[in-house]
């Protein structure tokens, strides 16, 4: 009578402990997907994107194989591996024999130094002398111009994924490992175990109508009162935004970024004179920081066209700001109207006087202009079109071609020198001025060292470090970026009145999107693992079972187990 | 291929429960019955034991070993000792001999662990493409377990069925029971105190759950033998 009540109490709490026990399976069985990588790896994708339709770069995002080290065997296929590359080990012999002429590869990860990752920001002034650094910088410059196009007349179509990622412990641990493997002669396939990567990414799509916006800040100048026509305009221009063969890579501190911090220097010095009515010049000051720098500084080209007539032809001269961040003694001024040209003779002469105060020297060069090409190399150009008096402040000496020097992986904070920026921004500043209050001849220094006009090398130094954090590929922006409405915000604290232009990046560009990802390293056994260990499982159980059968029953039954199994029942009965 | 590997390790986990069963004369007197209750009553002792868990120990944040924690923690441990009593006295069974029934108690026991405490982690972590050594130590760590808990139900019947045994022998058969009741108190010493790695601890429990077996069994033997 007690019993029956007791066993349903029974069933009832079996019952209850099974329904938590199911949901607790189910439970974890949804983790499963989240919480299964062994090392999980930032990576940043290679730049997918088509060029008046013809496509570049690496057109897959999803990878799913083996890893292989550089010391994989010579005939092995390679068709489902990734190789996995340092950049130290790189040659370039590989690269031209695998990415110029298309060997199948499952994929490839490259690793680079630490030096040019863009959150490194503590190390990087510690060991600015080291020695090799600079073969490294030539190997991955070559590297990224390899793979964002290629020299030889096919295109680098990589069918396979192409990623980067950053050195660090957990990385080198894993390639340690897999160059041990390869170096016993077996790559790692699915028979044989090793690492696995995966990256589980969804099929890129194209980004839609990019869009590209400029700024644009006003400083007024003073109005003489005699005087009733418009007063003249100097204008100082710097594209802001990058290209490069990883888009969240490309931060650009050299190019693009060291115009772009001279830009808000050269502003907010002006912004102090203009301030006090006594020392407002007689000239508008316009400052231009315009976006699509790399596709034939089309953004700059919107801006220009989008003035009216008359501030057009108010403009005196522009001034374009590109790359002046690791120049050792020599500037140069890039012009396309010839040197002999009044304007141009003024710009040169105020220049090179200030350069001489300062001890360092300004090249003039002077290219000519192409209409019918439709490449422009140099800012400047874009004004030359319009027939505005321009130059472009550089470094370099020669025109950069297409997609080249456009703040890619290379130019990263590491080989930009604050000491550049601010000679740049003082030549800068003191030219303006002696034209601006024609102090032509006479050597004054207006913005000398430790007055209240003094250039600022805190500012620059970190402003250098936020435009050195911030990839700033135009397409892949978001509209209202928090990055410009950071320079925005920055340019209306100095200049009157600032505008932002959007516009649509034209035509020949098609970008695709998704890149960066994350990289899940998995060690994996081999299948003949598994069927070694089913073997050993095996006969390991029925080892014990005969063990067990032997002590308990004897070894006649077990021997009467495989002889006569129905004579089990009739013993047993 | 990571089923597979799944495959392995769950052979490994819950195989020997299995062949234990079919190879002894366990499945010939059909016991299943007692090993379900026995599972059933595990079930409920680690349900209490959760409670207990959950109502006297602090959460502690780090992993290190605080001596006071643990000897609660073996306390409650004890109360896996009380259930086991439960089941191998207070459950009714069918006429099976003591000889039978305190393994199929500690075989039900044993599965129903295995089966709470491993099944879910091997489901989540053998089946994930990452390949660890961790599952297949899980299973061998399954079948000392297994030992384990037949000899502390052996040693179990002989403390509470057995009335008429050796006098000499009975502080031998409390020490053993005391050993082998804590464990996996000793077990999460090493792990955590002595900071021993997983291969390790998996080898010492199996070296130990085989010398607890043997000399159970000789303690067993040795009951047997004035009573036949």
């Amino acid at each position: 009578m007690i019993m029956a009540p007791r066993k349903a109490r029974e069933r009832e709490m079996l019952v209850e402990s099974m329904y938590s026990v199911i949901a607790l399976l189910f439970v974890l069985v949804t983790c499963v997907e989240l919480c299964d990588g062994a090392t999980v790896v930032d990576v940043y994708r290679l730049i997918q994107y088509d060029m008046a339709g013809v496509p570049f770069g690496s057109r897959l995002a999803s990878l799913n194989h083996h890893a292989a080290s550089l010391h994989f065997s010579p005939h092995a296929d390679l068709s489902r591996t990734v190789l996995m590359i340092p950049l130290r080990e790189l040659n370039m012999s590989f690269v031209k024999e695998y990415i110029v002429e298309r060997k199948p590869l499952g994929g490839l990860l490259f690793l680079l130094p630490q030096m040019f990752n863009l959150e490194n920001k503590g190390g990087m002034r510690i060991n600015h002398q080291d020695d090799g650094k600079e073969p490294l910088k030539d190997v991955l410059a070559e590297l990224e111009q390899t793979l964002i196009h290629s020299n030889v007349p096919t295109c680098t179509l990589l069918q396979y994924p192409v990623y980067f990622a950053f050195e660090n412990d957990n990385i080198h641990a894993v390639l340690t490992d897999i160059k041990k493997n390869d170096a016993t002669g077996q790559p790692a396939t699915a028979t044989t175990g090793g690492y696995k990567f995966v990256v589980s990414a969804p099929e890129p799509k194209k980004v839609v109508s990019p869009t590209i916006t400029n700024i644009q800040g006003w400083l007024a100048g003073q109005k003489t009162d005699d005087d009733a026509s418009q007063l003249p305009t100097i204008a100082i221009v710097a594209s802001y935004d990058t290209f490069g063969a990883a888009p969240a890579l490309s931060v650009g501190s050299d190019s693009s970024g060291s115009g772009v911090v001279a830009l808000l220097e050269v502003a907010r010095l002006f912004s102090l004179l203009y301030s006090n009515p006594k020392t407002r010049g007689h000239y508008n000051l316009l400052f231009g920081l315009t976006s699509g720098g790399p596709y034939n500084y089309n953004g700059t080209r919107k801006w220009l066209r989008s003035f009216d007539q008359r501030l057009r032809e108010s403009i005196d001269y522009a001034i374009c700001l590109n790359g002046i961040g690791s120049w050792e003694n020599d500037l140069w001024i890039h012009v396309s109207k010839p040197p002999e040209n009044a304007y141009i003779k003024q710009i040169f002469e105020d220049f090179s006087s200030v350069a001489e105060e300062l001890g360092f020297k300004v090249n003039l060069k002077h290219k000519k202009i192409n209409i019918s090409n439709p490449r422009v190399a140099w800012e400047h150009e874009q004004f030359s079109r319009l027939r505005v008096t321009a130059a472009t402040l550089s470094e370099h000496s020669t025109a950069p071609e297409l997609l080249e020097r456009t703040g890619g992986l290379v130019d990263s904070r590491h080989f930009v020198n604050e000491a550049a920026v601010v000679r740049s921004v003082k030549l800068i500043a003191e030219s303006l001025a002696r034209h601006i209050y024609r102090h032509q001849g006479k050597n004054i220094q207006v913005f000398a060292d430790n007055s209240s006009l003094e250039v600022n090398p805190s500012y620059i130094q970190s402003w250098l470090d936020v435009l050195s954090q911030t990839p700033r590929v135009a397409p892949f922006m978001l509209k209202d970026d928090p990055f410009v409405m950071a320079l925005k915000k920055e340019l209306e604290d100095h200049t009157d009145e600032v505008n932002l232009q959007r516009d649509v990046l034209d035509g020949m560009f098609t970008f695709y999107d998704s890149t960066r990802a994350m990289l899940n390293v998995y060690q994996v056994a081999s299948v003949t693992f598994d069927l070694l260990l089913l073997l050993v499982l095996g006969s390991y159980l029925i080892v014990l079972f005969s063990f067990l059968v032997i002590t308990t029953r004897g070894l006649d039954d077990l021997i009467s187990l495989f002889r006569r199994p129905p004579s089990r029942k009739v013993k047993t009965a | 291929m990571t089923l597979f590997h799944f495959f392995n390790c769950a052979i490994l986990t819950f195989g020997p429960h299995a062949v234990y069963y079919s190879a002894t004369p366990l499945s010939e007197y059909d016991t299943l019955g007692t090993s379900i209750k026995a599972a059933v009553v595990y079930l409920a002792t680690a349900l209490v034991k959760l409670v207990c868990l959950a109502t006297f120990l602090k959460v502690s944040e780090s992993d290190s070993f605080d001596p006071y924690q643990e000897c609660l923690k073996a306390l409650i441990g004890f109360i896996d000792v009380a259930g086991l009593y439960f089941a191998l006295t207070q459950l009714t069974h069918r006429n099976i001999s003591q000889n039978h029934k305190f393994q199929a108690v500690g075989l039900g026991w044993a599965f129903a662990d295995s089966v709470l405490h491993r099944l879910a982690p091997l489901w989540v972590g053998a089946r994930g493409l990452e390949f660890t050594w961790d599952y297949i130590l899980q299973g061998l760590e399954a079948n000392a377990n297994l030992v384990l808990s037949i000899s502390l139900a052996a040693l179990g019947s002989l403390m509470w069925l057995r009335k008429n045994k050796p006098r000499t022998l009975i502080p031998i058969i409390y020490l053993c029971a005391g050993i082998v009741a804590t464990m996996p108190s000793i077990t999460s010493y090493m792990r955590r105190g002595l900071g021993w790695h997983l291969p390790k601890v998996v080898g010492f429990e199996l070296f130990t759950s085989l010398a607890m077996a043997l000399i159970s069994w000789q303690l067993f033997a040795a009951c047997q033998r004035p009573s036949a």
